[in-house]
């Protein structure tokens, strides 16, 4: 009910706040915003909101054009920059800023229609690689899961494609492939980057997952992660994140960084939660999501994998 | 209609069930519940540990115990025994490889001194698949007929189509209930 009312009124007494400060200020919403927020998830949440909410027509369809290309993953290193400068101008034109007199204002709400778009892409592009289902006739997923075992056993080398020999870095059974059923070639690529780019990060993790008492199985737990991760970005929670560590377009290595912040940050929780046996694994990554989704609210938070284990 | 009856199905609409959830991993166990609970069935990773979700059923309160399969976890299977009025043993019919494996696996449950009694369902899943074992084979290659110490019932079942998964559900609560709510 009372939110019913609260949003009546900021839809009736915006546009008028909106006036007044306009104004005062001889600034429109969005620089303000740009020069008043600090840079970041602070100031992107912001403009995401301001843009949302506009009632003009030039602002609306820029918005639904920007989310048609996100939608299709149309936003490449190449063509970033004619679209962010089309929506630069849109909003230079609708708002009657006048560039000379604010030279920063293009070059910071570019790098925020960056963020939120790119973003919104980024769900899309991992989506689609969930929805990929691993298939063994295929030499491309073939390569990717036989280069899982070179990186984590480098030692240790598989005896035949189909063995038990998988069990050892956490897999159910034998073929480790109906294990990706839910996350797909996403769940293998981020269990993959893990492995390939923190080296030691990920054999501390895998040395703790074998330890006799609070041992667990590594594979089967990234795969849970890679859903805890996906959902965290499907939902919104994970923009803190990548608003605050992006320094250009958010791509995938974006989400595999946040991955693989989870993972480790995840293992540290579980030994620290002295688990009687795996049993208690649903109870103790609901806690370990909530302590996240903490974090995540507040908007100064960014996650950095803790590199005092690793050697990049 | 006597004041007994009207007691007994008063106490009826409160009544709960508690149903485990066994079988090999990959059978698709926590598919063919989120089925039933209208949850979307393609995101589901491996469940390590076990869910709980509770299915509101023809006036029944279902507790749903599903618990994972993978070898590990398996020696853990025996913490969720006690008091298990119904027990769905999943089967991933496409996976012949596995049929023997999944047959010792049922058959050592079906000793359990706490299972005794507990009403059985199995579910031939993946009926949907081209390569699925026929459900009748499966139920030879399971060795039914041998089990006498269980009520017990066989359906074809898609988790992916629901195909008879309301069916088995039917069937396991009428079980039970005859069993415990109107033994006398």
């Amino acid at each position: 009910m009372f939110h019913y009312i609260w949003s009546l009124i900021n839809w009736y007494l915006r546009p008028f706040i909106k006036w007044v400060l306009r104004q005062t200020t001889h600034m429109c919403e969005l620089q303000r915003i740009c020069y008043g927020k600090p840079s970041g998830a602070p100031r992107t949440y912001a403009v995401e909101y301001s843009l949302r909410l506009s009632r003009n027509a030039d602002i609306i369809s820029l918005i639904s054009y920007l989310d048609d290309i996100a939608n299709q993953c149309a936003i490449t290193i190449r063509s970033e920059r004619g679209i962010l400068e089309e929506a630069i101008r849109t909003v230079l034109i609708t708002k009657k800023i006048n560039p000379a007199a604010h030279p920063d204002f293009s070059k910071i709400f570019g790098k925020c229609v960056e963020l939120i778009w790119g973003y919104r892409q980024l769900c899309v592009e991992c989506e689609e690689l969930r929805q990929i289902q691993y298939d063994s006739g295929n030499p491309v997923h073939e390569d990717l899961l036989l280069r899982l075992w070179d990186l984590l056993m480098p030692y240790d080398p598989l005896d035949a494609r189909i063995t038990k020999q998988w069990q050892g870095i956490g897999f159910q059974g034998d073929d480790p492939k109906t294990d990706f059923r839910g996350m797909g070639l996403l769940g293998l690529e981020n269990l993959v980057y893990f492995a390939q780019e923190y080296p030691s990060a990920a054999t501390h993790v895998l040395t703790h997952s074998m330890h006799p008492r609070y041992g667990y199985a590594f594979a089967i737990v990234g795969i849970n992660l890679t859903s805890m991760a996906l959902r965290l970005l499907k939902d919104g929670s994970a923009k803190t994140h990548i608003y605050n560590s992006s320094k250009t377009l958010p791509s995938l290595r974006a989400f595999h960084q946040f991955y693989c912040y989870l993972f480790y940050e995840f293992d540290g929780f579980w030994l620290e939660s002295k688990p009687n046996n795996i049993m208690e694994f649903s109870s103790i990554q609901k806690k370990f999501e909530i302590n996240i989704r903490m974090a995540l609210a507040n908007p100064s938070t960014v996650f950095r994998i803790n590199l005092s284990v690793d050697n990049i | 209609m006597g004041l007994l009856t009207i007691l007994k199905k008063l106490k009826r609409k409160e009544k709960e069930m508690r149903i485990l959830m066994l079988g090999l991993d990959n059978a698709g166990k926590t598919t063919i519940v989120k089925r039933l609970i209208g949850d979307p069935i393609d995101t589901i990773s491996p469940t390590l540990g076990f869910n709980i979700k509770t299915l509101d059923h023809n006036g029944y309160k279902l507790n749903v115990w599903d618990v994972g399969g993978q070898k590990s976890l398996r020696t853990y299977w025996r913490n969720y025994f006690e008091s298990t009025d119904g027990l769905i043993w999943v089967v991933d019919s496409a996976d012949r490889r596995r049929l023997e494996d999944c047959k010792e696996e049922m058959h050592k449950l079906l000793q359990e001194e706490r299972l005794e009694g507990a009403t059985l369902l199995i579910f031939a899943n993946k009926q949907d698949l081209p390569g699925a074992v026929p459900t009748k084979d499966i139920a030879t290659i399971l060795d039914l007929e041998s089990i006498k110490t269980h009520h017990w019932k066989i359906y074809k079942a898609s988790a992916i189509t629901a195909e008879n998964l309301l069916e088995g559900i039917n069937w396991i609560t009428n079980d039970i209930s005859k069993r415990i709510f109107y033994k006398n």
